[in-house]
């Protein structure tokens, strides 16, 4: 019994964490059609953020998640404003913000990654925090991967729920749904997509506090997760940030299940194997409408 | 002072300057061209081990007057580039600075994988390369005779763990490694080292690098209860299994990990307490000699941080023979490629021949952190302490 815990309990742990960075993304993609393929950089600058804040100051990284998340969100306005306003006003269709986002995105991921390089380095960095092991019902973690995880799903649910019951939530789900009706009933998106945008780099940046305390970190962490955010969302659903949620806890489950029955060497034919049949039964996603 | 007089005294400048320039050229630099990840996944293991000693290298010689050729002291000029962790960069950057910049000499670049794409060119343009960060026997059977892979061959380390196993009775093992060149080359040698000594091997699994999670594999060696986890891996997962390996509870008799164990940040990071025991891939300390404890003072004080325990000493030979050929055989690549060929040197980490690419004189070692070193544990005679056997449970 604990043996199976343990591994479904692993599974959701990699699981909650790809949710976050791949909510972040979806709430980009979906809203705007901005296909920010930087979104791993801003997750490596909020890994670099924290590890610093950490580091000099010796705050818990835990309470310099809010502070993290306001840094990336400014910086998000800011790089909506300069990279993505121009894009989003004068594209002809969707199809064109698509294509155009992705060469910013390019763009932004190698300015982004070669600043951290300059300031900090090529150097593994890192701190321990609660690297300590615990036990619950028979089975046995590292405490900052519980954390990690906690706060994690914590975070998701209560996007989910501002999405839900707030009045802005509903203006994004309302744009997310059909974009002309949400402006004909007033809904402005001068304003909700710079928010929105900026709303993703800070769940990115909250990720990357969040890997910092379990892994370490360097400037070129952040590419692998878009990977794997792309294939959460794609499974998920584009534009379903329920979808982005549950599918991460899928495809955490799917790897830690099929490492152990498997091959460790088998994860990437794992993960694609998962984002093939679901696509192949529905091909718009697991909860897209 | 008027116009014409200005013209005439800065032509009878360039005039003097033309007749100087033939005598000025035999003072311009010694040009050493090189390609390293200064960014991307690469770079992680090269700022730590590689270009870090080259640059204090050129700053030391320079700091002395120069290098030594044919009696005459000249500066060294670096030319580095960023290979973006690459491999076409690599080789493109290489073919440039040899064929196209006509250096005088190169540096090799960082890893197994990229001096293999270079070592053609090398015997091409006939450029000798000393690599402190390849190895594998495919690389040395390629009979390159300007290829000299400073590092000790997969085989060699393996057999001094597989030896240190048998002198503590260590009688089974479970195996994780990268799915890389470098795991299979050195599961392959390991292998080969615990058959012939009759080390049984309960379990082996591979994985993908970049792995994020391997606590279902560690939790099904656990089960088998082996006495050593030999994990063949590269930093992220070095780091990676200690944490998990901890955290399930699972406390071997003996547990090695391969790359990254000697990264001085291993131990900042994980905690000294941590990794009390942990055994890796080492070659030397401060401790090992005199020499040794001099360029770790020398690195600490340059870079403000301690250089790795495995590598970055051997990055460091392949230096001090090249500036001893050099200085012997002049800037003739071919005769410095014959010098380095035929005779020893003294480096910090003791006397180094080779035979064909390989560096026959270094011997494997097993290396411990103990109290917040990176100890030589075995053979006997290289140890700076005693080993620590059975690993202490996790702290």
């Amino acid at each position: 019994m604990g043996f199976w815990l343990e591994l479904a309990a692993s599974g959701l742990i990699t699981g909650g964490i790809y949710a976050v960075v791949a909510i972040g993304l979806n709430l980009q993609y979906g809203l705007m059609r901005i296909m920010n393929i930087s979104h791993g950089e801003f997750l490596m600058l909020g890994a670099y953020l924290t590890w610093l804040a950490h580091t000099t100051f010796g705050v818990n990284p835990f309470a310099l998640m809010p502070a993290v998340a306001a840094a990336l969100f400014l910086l998000g306005l800011v790089v909506y404003r300069f990279c993505f306003y121009r894009i989003a006003r004068t594209a002809p269709s969707v199809e064109v913000i698509e294509a155009r986002s992705l060469l910013v995105g390019f763009g932004l991921m190698f300015l982004v990654q070669n600043v951290v390089y300059l300031a900090w380095g090529a150097d593994l960095r890192g701190y321990s925090y609660l690297a300590e092991p615990v036990e619950i019902a028979g089975a046995r973690f590292m405490a900052n991967r519980l954390a990690v995880f906690a706060f994690a799903v914590a975070a998701s649910l209560l996007l989910l729920a501002l999405l839900r019951w707030t009045m802005i939530g509903k203006a994004v789900r309302a744009m997310m749904q059909s974009p002309t009706g949400a402006q004909l009933v007033g809904i402005d998106t001068g304003v909700l997509h710079p928010l929105v945008f900026g709303g993703g780099l800070a769940l990115a940046g909250v990720a990357g506090g969040l890997l910092s305390m379990v892994y370490e970190i360097s400037p070129s962490m952040g590419e692998p997760y878009t990977i794997t955010a792309l294939i959460v969302i794609t499974l998920g659903g584009l534009g379903s940030v329920g979808g982005s949620l549950i599918g991460g806890f899928i495809l955490g489950l799917v790897e830690a299940f099929g490492m152990h029955f498997t091959s460790p060497s088998l994860k990437m034919v794992l993960s694609y194997g998962v984002l093939v049949a679901v696509l192949l039964a529905r091909p718009r996603g697991l909860f897209s409408r | 002072m008027k116009l014409g007089t200005r013209i005439g005294t800065a032509l009878l400048g360039a005039l003097l300057g033309a007749l100087a320039a033939p005598a000025l050229a035999q003072d311009k630099p010694i040009t050493i061209g090189y390609a390293i990840a200064r960014t991307g996944p690469w770079s992680i293991g090269a700022q730590v081990t590689q270009e870090p000693n080259y640059i204090m290298w050129a700053e030391q010689v320079n700091a002395a007057g120069g290098l030594s050729v044919g009696g005459k002291k000249r500066k060294i000029e670096l030319i580095g580039v960023d290979d973006r962790s690459n491999m076409e960069t690599v080789v493109r950057s290489y073919e440039k600075l040899m064929a196209s910049d006509k250096v005088d000499l190169v540096l090799p670049p960082w890893g197994t994988g990229a001096n293999f794409a270079v070592m053609p060119l090398a015997q091409k343009h006939g450029y000798p390369m000393l690599s402190p960060t390849a190895t594998g026997r495919k690389l040395v059977a390629m009979k390159n005779p300007y290829f000299f892979a400073l590092l000790q061959q997969p085989d060699r380390m393996m057999d001094a763990l597989a030896e240190f196993m048998v002198a503590r009775k260590v009688r089974t093992a479970a195996v994780i490694h990268v799915d890389e060149l470098f795991g299979l080359e050195q599961f392959t040698a390991l292998e080969a080292s615990m058959k012939a000594k009759g080390i049984q091997i309960l379990e082996v699994k591979s994985y993908p690098i970049g792995v994020k999670d391997l606590a279902p594999v560690l939790k099904a060696i656990q089960a088998k209860n082996p006495d050593a986890l030999i994990a063949l891996s590269y930093p992220p997962d070095t780091f990676l299994t200690t944490g998990q390996t901890k955290a399930i509870g699972f406390n071997p008799a003996l547990f090695y990990a391969a790359v990254g164990t000697a990264f001085p940040f291993y131990r900042d990071k994980m905690t000294a307490a941590t990794v009390e025991g942990v055994m890796g891939l080492g070659t030397w300390n401060p401790k090992t000699s005199a020499a040794a404890k001099g360029y770790f003072d020398r690195h600490v004080a340059r870079w403000k941080k301690e250089p790795d325990r495995w590598a970055s000493a051997h990055a460091w030979a392949g230096l001090q023979i090249l500036q001893k050929a050099v200085e012997k055989a002049g800037l003739d690549r071919k005769k410095i490629r014959d010098y380095i060929a035929a005779n020893e040197f003294d480096t910090i980490i003791g006397k180094i021949r080779f035979r064909g690419s390989e560096n026959v004189s270094t011997p494997g070692v097993v290396s411990q952190w103990q109290n917040g070193e990176f100890e030589v544990v075995w053979p006997p005679n290289l140890a700076t302490s005693p080993a620590l056997h059975p690993k202490p449970r996790w702290n």
